[in-house]
Order: C-alpha cells, then sequence, then structure tokens
C-alpha cells in the first residue's frame, strides 16, 4: 500500500506492506540506517524514534498508522547541521562507547526534555529506560543533565 | 550504500607491501604456535609480561598508514572498534611517533585484503598493549620514510629534515606529509627509528576525546548491521530455540510461497529464506514448520548439577607451600558459591553481508576474530582464504560475542547460492538462544586463619563450562595438552601471594551447549567467590578486611601494585567497616591480566531491593593512553558486572532458552546504575595494560560484601538475592 | 465574620449532600440485590465477570500505578507508569509501543487509545462483586449511565481487544477470557438491561 508521511521535515511517499514496521522503512526503504534494530521487539529502545513528537519504538510500530504524521529520526535532530542540545551533550560527556544504542537514547531524552525541560534524576529514571550493553547509564545521566542546561541557556 | 569508498590513494602504493608481506606470512606461522603459548598464559591472566603479544601479520608501514594530499594519515587497523575505545588510543600512539596531530589521524577498520591482519582477535583487553610498542615502530618508521623523501625532494638528508604537526622542513622550505607523499613514485625502506622517550609524547597520556564520538552522536551507518551491498538481497535462517537440539524435518512449502521470497536454501546445518526484504525473510521464516528433537529433557537444574566442584576432569592451575590436611584443619573456614549462566545481549545482533563470486568473496560485518571468519567461509566455500576479503565494521558491542561468526558462513552459502550479495542476522529471540553463554559456575573456597588472624592455609576449587575450550578459536588440541581451560580459570588465582600455603583446582565440565567467552570470562565470578570469601575469612579473624588483604600481598613489584590499588581505592572512598545513614560499604579486589583493579561499593536497601550509590574503582593498569577512555571502561564494566551480578540469569525450561527478550533477561538500566562512579588511575609501570575487562571484576564481591555488612545477609550465589 | 459563616455553611451541605448521595447510591444497589437475584441473574453476572476479572482485561486494571502484563500478570516490564493521563511518562507513553492493532511481528498488543484505566478503575484486589460495584458508581467509572457502561463494554475497541489479544514476544497466543466476543455483548446486554443487579456474596 502506498503512504505518505514526513520524514525529518520532507514529504514522502513509500509504497510497502502496511504492516512493515516503520523501522524497516526508515532503515531499507530511506536508507537512514540511524535508527537501529536491536530486538524488534519494543524492549530495548534502540529504534526509537519520534513520531509527531512522541518517542516511538519503530520496531512495533506499523507503517501505515504513520499515514500523514510527521517522523524524526536521530539524522532530523540536528538542526541546519547544528548538533541538537541532546547531540551536544553526548558530546561533551563523551558519552558513546560502541555507541550502537545511542541514537535510540537521545531521541528518547529528545522526547523528554520537550515535556519536561529540566528533568529529575527520578524523572531520568522513570522515563529512560533503554538498554545500553556497554552501560553508559552513567555518563548519560550527566548529559542529560547537561542537554537541559544547554536548552535553557538557548531560550 | 552507506560506507564511503575508500578514497583513491595518490603517490602510496599499498600493492607494493602486499606483495612484500605475503612473503613475510610464512615465517610469522612459523612463530604462531610459540607465540600462542604465550596467549594461553596470558588469558589465564599469569603471563608476566605487562604487554600482551603481538600476534599481527605485517608491520610494514604502507599497510598500515595512508597519508592522502589533503595530509590526512588514515591508520589501517586490525583491532575493531567494539566500543572500548582502542582506535582513539591507537590514533594517539601512532600520532606521537609520527610526528602529526591527532586530529589529523582517521582510524578505519583494515580490510582482510590489505594484509594487514591480527590473527589473533580483538578481545581479552589486548589492542592498546599488543599494539603499543609495535604501532609506535611502525608510526616512527613511517616518519622517518616520510621525512628520507622530503630529504630527496628538497636535495638534503635526512638529518637535516625536521618533522612536526604533519610538516618536514629543511629549515627554509616546509612541505605537508601529504605533499611529500604525492610525489613518491619509489618509497625506500629506512630502518625503524629509536622510539622518542615517553615524557615527550603530547597525545599519548591525555584524555584525548574519542575520535569516532562525532559519527557515534549523528548516527552515522558504521555498524556491520548499516551494510549494504548493490542488489542485496536478505536472509533469514531458521534456528533452534532450545539446547541439544537437531533439526529434524523443515516443511518450506508455505514460506516458499509468502510475498517477496526469492530462494529457499536447505544446507545440512541450516534451512535459509531468501527474500527483498528483511521483513518479508522473516515473515516467510516464521511460517516454516520445523521439527526439532534432542537426546534429553534439560532443566536448568540438570546444568546446574552437571557444575560441581569434584566433578569432570581437576587440574592444579597453582600451587604455593602445601595445603594438604586442610580440609581436616580444626575451625576450618568453608563455603561455597555459584554463578549463572549468562547471555552477552550485546544490542547489535550478530550478523554479516556477503558476496560470493566465482572466485571472491566479500563479507562486511562485525565480528571480533576477523581472521577465523576468513578462514571459516574459505572452507565452507572451497575458496583459499586469500580469495576471502572481510571488511569489518566498527562492532555494535562484542563483550566476545563476536568471537565466533556462523552467521557469515550463511550469509556467504546463501549468497553463493542466489548469485546475490545477501545480508543476514540473527533475530533478538535467536541472539538469546543461540548465544554462546558465560558458563555456570560453582566454587568450593577452605581456609584456615593463624592465630595471629592472618590466612594459613587457602585453596580454591572452581568448576566451570567451558571458556576457552571448546571454542574455534583455539584448536582442539589444546584442550588435550592444557587439561583444562584458562578462561574459566581467569581470576580464579589466589592473589595473596603473602599466604604460606595456597592451591587453586579447576574442574572442566563439558556443557550440553555452546558456553564461551564473556567479557572478562571467568574474572567476573572467580572474584565474586574468592573475594566475598576473603570477606568472610576478614570477618572471621575480626579484622578490617582492607587491612587483612594487605597484610597477605608479598613485596613483589605485583603485590605492590595490587596494595596501592587498594589503598588508593580505601582512601579515595574513605573505607568503613560501620554502616552509617543505612548505607554500607563493601570491598573486592582482583587482578585480572596484570591489571590489579580495587573497588568500594556503597549500598543501602531500598524498598527490599539493593541498592548502589556509589562506586570507587581504583585501578592501575600501567600507562594509560587515554585516561578519559580508561574511565569509560571501569565506569562501564561497574555496571555491567553490576548487572551480570545482580540481576541477569539464562533459564533453561524444557530445552527452551529463556528468557528471549530485554526485560525479561533483567539487565542494570538507568535507574539501576550508581550515580557516582568514582574513578582513580594510578601508573605503577611504563607500558600499558589490560583496561576493558580487569574493572569488571570486583564489583560483584564490593556489593555483597555491603549487603553483610547492612543486613548480616552472606549471598554467595549470583545474581544476588536477598533473603 | 458573615461570608465565614457562608462558607462553612456551604461546605458543610457539600458535605451531607455527599453522604447523601452516596448513602442513596448504596441503598439502591442493596434494593436491586433484594429485588432481583434469580438464578439467571446470578448466571449472568457470573459470565460477565469472567471476562472482566480475566487477566487481559485486569493488567490494564491495576490499583497502583503500574500496569502488568503476561498470563502471570507481572508489573510491565520497563518500569512503565501510570503517568498524569494514564497514558504513561513523558518519553515513556503507552503509545511508545503499543499502536492501535496488534502487532504480530514484535508480540507488542495494540488496540485504539491504549492505556491503563483510571485509577478510580483499578480493579486489582477486588473480587468480583466490588469491581461490579465499583463499574457501577459513577464517581468512579468516569460518571457513566448504565447504558454507557454497556456501550463501553460492548463498542470500545480497547475492551473488546481483549478477544483478539494476539501474540506475545514469542508468537505465542494470549490467552482469551472465557467468553467470546458476541456472547460478551450479548451478556453484557442481558445484564444491563435486567438493571446490571449484583448478587449476594455468597
Amino acid at each position: 500500500m502506498k503512504i505518505s508521511f514526513k520524514i525529518n521535515g520532507e514529504d514522502i511517499t513509500v509504497e510497502v506492506d502496511g504492516n512493515m514496521p516503520l523501522l524497516w522503512v526508515v532503515r531499507d526503504t530511506l536508507g537512514l540506517k540511524g535508527t537501529k534494530f536491536g530486538c524488534g521487539k519494543a524492549a530495548c529502545g534502540a529504534c526509537t524514534l519520534h513520531v509527531d513528537g512522541i518517542a516511538v519504538r519503530s520496531c512495533s510500530y506499523a507503517v501505515r498508522f504513520a499515514e500523514g504524521k510527521s517522523v524524526t529520526t536521530i539524522e532530523g535532530l540536528s538542526i541546519k547541521g547544528e548538533l541538537h542540545p541532546v547531540q551536544q551533550a553526548w558530546t561533551d560527556e563523551i558519552v558513546p562507547q560502541c555507541g550502537y544504542c545511542q541514537p535510540g537514547f537521545m531521541m528518547a531524552t529528545a522526547a523528554l526534555l520537550n515535556r519536561i525541560p529540566n528533568p529529575t534524576d527520578q524523572d531520568i529514571d522513570d522515563n529512560i529506560v533503554n538498554v545500553c550493553r556497554c552501560a553508559t547509564y552513567y555518563r548519560m545521566r550527566k548529559a542529560i543533565h547537561r542537554a537541559a542546561e544547554i536548552n535553557n541557556q538557548k531560550v | 550504500m552507506a560506507n564511503k569508498e575508500t578514497k583513491k590513494k595518490k603517490g602510496w602504493s599499498r600493492r607494493k607491501f602486499l606483495i612484500r608481506s605475503s612473503i613475510g606470512v610464512g615465517v610469522v606461522v612459523g612463530t604462531g604456535y610459540f607465540t600462542r603459548s604465550i596467549w594461553r598464559r596470558y588469558l589465564a591472566g599469569i603471563a608476566n609480561t605487562l604487554e600482551a603479544p603481538y600476534q599481527g601479520t605485517t608491520t610494514a608501514p604502507g599497510l598500515w598508514f595512508e597519508i592522502t594530499a589533503q595530509n590526512q594519515i588514515i591508520l589501517h587497523s586490525p583491532k575493531v572498534e567494539m566500543g572500548q575505545g582502542t582506535f582513539t588510543g591507537l590514533a594517539q600512539i601512532a600520532a606521537d611517533e609520527l610526528e602529526v596531530n591527532v586530529s589529523q589521524v582517521q582510524v578505519v577498520h583494515a580490510e582482510t585484503m590489505s594484509g594487514n591482519i591480527d590473527t589473533f582477535a580483538t578481545g581479552g583487553s589486548t589492542s592498546i598493549s599488543s599494539l603499543w610498542t609495535p604501532l609506535r615502530e611502525i608510526a616512527a618508521t613511517m616518519r622517518e620514510m616520510v621525512k628520507n623523501e622530503a630529504a630527496k625532494q628538497m636535495g638534503t638528508t635526512r638529518e637535516n629534515i625536521k618533522a612536526g604537526n604533519g610538516i618536514v622542513t629543511d629549515g627554509n622550505d616546509s612541505f605537508t606529509y601529504g605533499e611529500i607523499v604525492a610525489r613518491v613514485a619509489e618509497w625506500e625502506e629506512v630502518d625503524t627509528p629509536e622510539l622518542k622517550d615517553i615524557s615527550e609524547y603530547k597525545f599519548v597520556g591525555k584524555p584525548v576525546a574519542r575520535i569516532d564520538l562525532n559519527a557515534k552522536v549523528k548516527g552515522d551507518p558504521i555498524f556491520g548491521m548499516d551494510a549494504e551491498m548493490p542488489g542485496m538481497l536478505y536472509g533469514a535462517v531458521l534456528r533452534p530455540s532450545m539446547i541439544d537440539a537437531r533439526l529434524v524435518s523443515a516443511d518450506t512449502a508455505k514460506a516458499e510461497g509468502m510475498p517477496g521470497v526469492v530462494m529457499v536454501v536447505k544446507e545440512e546445518d541450516f534451512v535459509g529464506i531468501i527474500a527483498n526484504s528483511y521483513y518479508e525473510a522473516e515473515s516467510a521464516k516464521n511460517t516454516i514448520e520445523a521439527e526439532w528433537s534432542a537426546n534429553k529433557t534439560w532443566q536448568y537444574q540438570d546444568i546446574a548439577n552437571m557444575i560441581k566442584v569434584g566433578q569432570g576432569d581437576p587440574q592444579t592451575i597453582q600451587k604455593s607451600g602445601s595445603t594438604s590436611g586442610l580440609a581436616q584443619v580444626e575451625g576450618l573456614v568453608s563455603a561455597e558459591y555459584t554463578s549463572p549462566m549468562g547471555a552477552h545481549a550485546q544490542i547489535e545482533p550478530n550478523g554479516a553481508v556477503a558476496h560470493v563470486e566465482a572466485d571472491r568473496a566479500t563479507v562486511i560485518m562485525s565480528t571480533q576474530v576477523i581472521e577465523l571468519t576468513r578462514k571459516e567461509i574459505a572452507r565452507r566455500l572451497d575458496f583459499d582464504k586469500s580469495q576471502v576479503n572481510i571488511k569489518p565494521t566498527y562492532l555494535g558491542g562484542g563483550f566476545g560475542r563476536r568471537l565466533h561468526t556462523p552467521n557469515a558462513i550463511q550469509a556467504a552459502v546463501m549468497s553463493k547460492a542466489v548469485g546475490k550479495p545477501v545480508k543476514s542476522f540473527f533475530s533478538r529471540q535467536e541472539e538469546f538462544q543461540n548465544d554462546t553463554f558465560r558458563p555456570p559456575t560453582h566454587h568450593v573456597l577452605q581456609a584456615s586463619l593463624s592465630e595471629d588472624g592472618l590466612i594459613e592455609s587457602m585453596e580454591h576449587n572452581l568448576s566451570s563450562g567451558d571458556v576457552a575450550l571448546g571454542s574455534p578459536m583455539l584448536p582442539a588440541i589444546v584442550g588435550q595438552v592444557f587439561g583444562s581451560d584458562v578462561g574459566a580459570w581467569r581470576g580464579g588465582m589466589i592473589q595473596y601471594s603473602g599466604i604460606p600455603n595456597y592451591k587453586a583446582v579447576s574442574w572442566r565440565v563439558k556443557l550440553p551447549f555452546a558456553t564461551s567467552w564473556w567479557r572478562s570470562l571467568g574474572l567476573l565470578a572467580n572474584t565474586f567467590a574468592i573475594e566475598s570469601f576473603m570477606d568472610e575469612l576478614a570477618i572471621k579473624a575480626g579484622k578490617n578486611p582492607v587491612e587483612f588483604r594487605l597484610a597477605q600481598i608479598d613485596g613483589s613489584d605485583r603485590g605492590y601494585r595490587l596494595k596501592e590499588v587498594i589503598k588508593a581505592a580505601a582512601e579515595k572512598a574513605g573505607y568503613s567497616d560501620e554502616v552509617s545513614n543505612g548505607r554500607a560499604m563493601g570491598f573486592a579486589c582482583s587482578t585480572d591480566a596484570n591489571t590489579p583493579c580495587a573497588q568500594v561499593a556503597e549500598v543501602s536497601i531500598e524498598k527490599g531491593q539493593i541498592k548502589v550509590h556509589k562506586v570507587t574503582c581504583a585501578m592501575d593498569p600501567g600507562l594509560v593512553v587515554n585516561p578519559d577512555q580508561v574511565r569509560a571502561q571501569c565506569e562501564g564494566s561497574v555496571i555491567m558486572g553490576m548487572s551480570a551480578s545482580m540481576f541477569e540469569k539464562m533459564d533453561v525450561i524444557d530445552n527452551q532458552l529463556k528468557p528471549t527478550i530485554y526485560g525479561a533477561y533483567k539487565m542494570a538500566r538507568m535507574k539501576h546504575a550508581p550515580k557516582e562512579i568514582d574513578v582513580v588511575l594510578l601508573q605503577n609501570a611504563d607500558a600499558p595494560g589490560a583496561v576493558g575487562e580487569p574493572p569488571l571484576g570486583p564489583i560483584g564481591a564490593a556489593i555483597a560484601n555491603a549487603v553483610f555488612r547492612l543486613t548480616g545477609q552472606r549471598l554467595r550465589d549470583m545474581p544476588l538475592k536477598l533473603a | 465574620m458573615k461570608l465565614k459563616k457562608s462558607l462553612i455553611f456551604t461546605a458543610l451541605s457539600f458535605v451531607l449532600l455527599v453522604i447523601v448521595y452516596s448513602l442513596d447510591g448504596r441503598e439502591k444497589i442493596v434494593s436491586e440485590r433484594v429485588h432481583t437475584e434469580t438464578d439467571q441473574n446470578v448466571e449472568v453476572f457470573d459470565k460477565v465477570m469472567s471476562v472482566v476479572t480475566h487477566k487481559r482485561c485486569m493488567n490494564c486494571h491495576p490499583a497502583d500505578d503500574f500496569p502488568r502484563q503476561g498470563e502471570d500478570s507481572h508489573v510491565h516490564r520497563f518500569g512503565v507508569q501510570r503517568g498524569v493521563d494514564n497514558h504513561g511518562l513523558a518519553a515513556l507513553q503507552c503509545g511508545s509501543c503499543h499502536q492501535e492493532a496488534n502487532n504480530l511481528l514484535s508480540g507488542v498488543p495494540g488496540a485504539p487509545h491504549w492505556s491503563l484505566a483510571p485509577k478510580s478503575m483499578g480493579w486489582q484486589g477486588l473480587n468480583k462483586f466490588e469491581i461490579a460495584t465499583a463499574m457501577l458508581d459513577r464517581t468512579k467509572n468516569g460518571n457513566r449511565s448504565k447504558a454507557d457502561i454497556a456501550h463501553h463494554l460492548t463498542e470500545d475497541p480497547l475492551v473488546l481487544w481483549v478477544f483478539e489479544p494476539g501474540v506475545d514476544n514469542e508468537g505465542t497466543e494470549r490467552e482469551k477470557p472465557p467468553l467470546i466476543k458476541e456472547d460478551w455483548i450479548t451478556a453484557v446486554k442481558e445484564w444491563i438491561a435486567a438493571g446490571a443487579p449484583i448478587p449476594a456474596e455468597e
């Protein structure tokens, strides 16, 4: 079936099986590899992207539900080539190790900051539940607070 | 296609060196067995050299470095980057001897076709330590070669050329390395110069930001999973969900008619579905009606019952003085500990993109064993290994999971069958069901105390499934020659060399499924057992556990370094035996691959659960090339070790491996991670040692020891559970 | 002073009203129990409650802030929480994973407006009589009349999801409630038509 939606601000139409996970449409049909496959069961968060601003696990999101919606991936998080505050904070704190899960974490964090601009440690514990096997959580927490700071400075 | 095409190399012929290195291979093979035996000792953590042996095939600078006309230095690394920061360390090391700025250095994975191959693996915390000397020599030689060519071009001698920041000058004119290299027609070899004094290094020892940081923050397509080839299809492989399983039959009739399916491949050892998309391949695979048989019905308890000290083949792995009669000593202190079967659970599934043509195979993938993967594919396709080119990518986590890569063979076989490139990878469920697990272990510790409250005699008996043995990485003969498993021993020896009599014995048990390398191998479980027991002994002796340990370490270099990390951790954490504000501290230390590490965990009990608030980690990995990345390894190891100690356990129910999903396989997440991790780095050795695994050792025991102080409960089984 | 007095009066009358109202409600239910308790009513009631008390319903009617999941009704993994609007937390919404239909590939269940029942409808820990009482209680049920309840129970796709709950993450079919959808709809309608009688507890 034909499905039309916005991807990182651009209108596109794809012709695929409507039950195909958005993840594979984004990765293989659209060639945007920043959104990762980790489990295919919505359990690890590596495939997190935004649909209409909400953090969504795209491995478990049938593409037909994206019709008319706006999808943002890690590639669309930076604005005019400038790193998004979350990406900047991740850089400042040198968070990634293997880096595979990090786009998902950054997308989840960006969604968190949209709704809770100054998250407490408790907010971070409650909301950021993705899995990082390198266990970079210690730096991630610092980076999330740092991203909130960068955001505040910009406002 | 995501992967950048290699830039056209100007002025630097790599082909020439390729020929030279292929001549040199024979020499390397001739000495191979000898170095492997060092390896075995190294894996067990008993090799006395701090530096791991270099197991590469070439030191020809042209196979390591490309210098572009734009003066960018491209370092082709035979070691893979899996998060451990090796690429950054290598760039720093190379930059200092090359006399270039570290920002000029780009590091890429060397393809096997280049001839620059590490014949061992990326693992065992050896990448930086094994390349420390050779890479400096290669880089220094490269620098002198550039200077030599510059001298020729500028009409002077090499002595008159100075190099710095990637620029050569004779005092009057200056050129970039790139400009010089672009004009070279025929390189002249030079002797390897003397290395610079470490004190002259500008980048080694500095917290240079990871060179892959920007790519990883932007989500660039750098992983095996991101690789594509033109015209690529997707292959899904039918895999067993249970241990001890044999495929009896697979009805693929339905799958063959599913949309997008191009071909069904039936081999003796697997069934694969090739389709136009991953979704179609997986959907079709799910329709296969497969029948599996097993020799018997296994439950986890059956496996646990096999792993018992006293069963299987024993081998004494360490002995000092005599411990005979220990079991009969009055006042014998004795305790048993266990650790469960664990999964790697790396987030990027194992996979590969393979393209098999008439006379060659090209494989893009994440692997820790480039050479083994190459050999296995060659064997299966009946190719010479020189016909197989492995193009390694960044790894989405390694942890030992990618030390065996049958998936690459499957991708290659499917590609050959269909005549097109095929990408194939594990589903998450298959990852959990077909992992090469961390084996369960059982430990019996016994000791007698002297009148002055010190250990008179101590024994550690450990039972474990295979770690190193049975792995395709080591020839089968190693098991016969060696008897027991060096990987299982890791961390199993008693590091308290001041004890008059001690002994460690390893019991080998072969389990009905693959167990193998898991970051730090036996270190996690062995340290949990020994260091929990040390805490029990200290309490029995009425001594402060830190002082109790310090009193039983000899004055050797090794002992000195261990004592220093113990003191540093205790001091930095302000270690105290007393429970304060509902929190207690637990202490533990280990020596792994010559890197001593001590940790203090600060713990409370919240809502009946163990909560780790702060971990202080002091480690002496020798010379620290990049303190930021060594810290990162400590932080990650502490949390990963905590996760394994407190939460993780694979189960076997009627042969089925469970769980098969994150969440059900409980792992540490953000909310469990300590809010403070304080890392202290000591450098009481002048070469870089192991970093990526040693800090995983102490954490389990440190937590358990703190829990005892808080609750009086001595938790002797991982994962730690309060009564 | 005058103002204060009138305030107190208002407050007192409000409290009284609440008491009267709740007494009235209880009275009604009790009287229904007395007058309409027949074997058939008990049977219909039990049919309805056999579905309502099934884990497919109960897992998302927690009395606390944590949804349950699975056949063993374990606490939902990943620390999923109710959130202020019953739709989860800022970056961990129900809709982060649950879409408008079951996902047969991932095993994540889905239906329109996937969310937790409001806390006032937290049924876990209650028996079927208590659940039915709560269900009919307009202070707890979102001010639904019996007709509204019937509509909700027989038309809302999220409620009807329980009859087509899909597969779990391993592809195993989720257990369905003891009635099929058509029998459920019939039973609910009969029960409501009879005045939604709640039999006396045995």
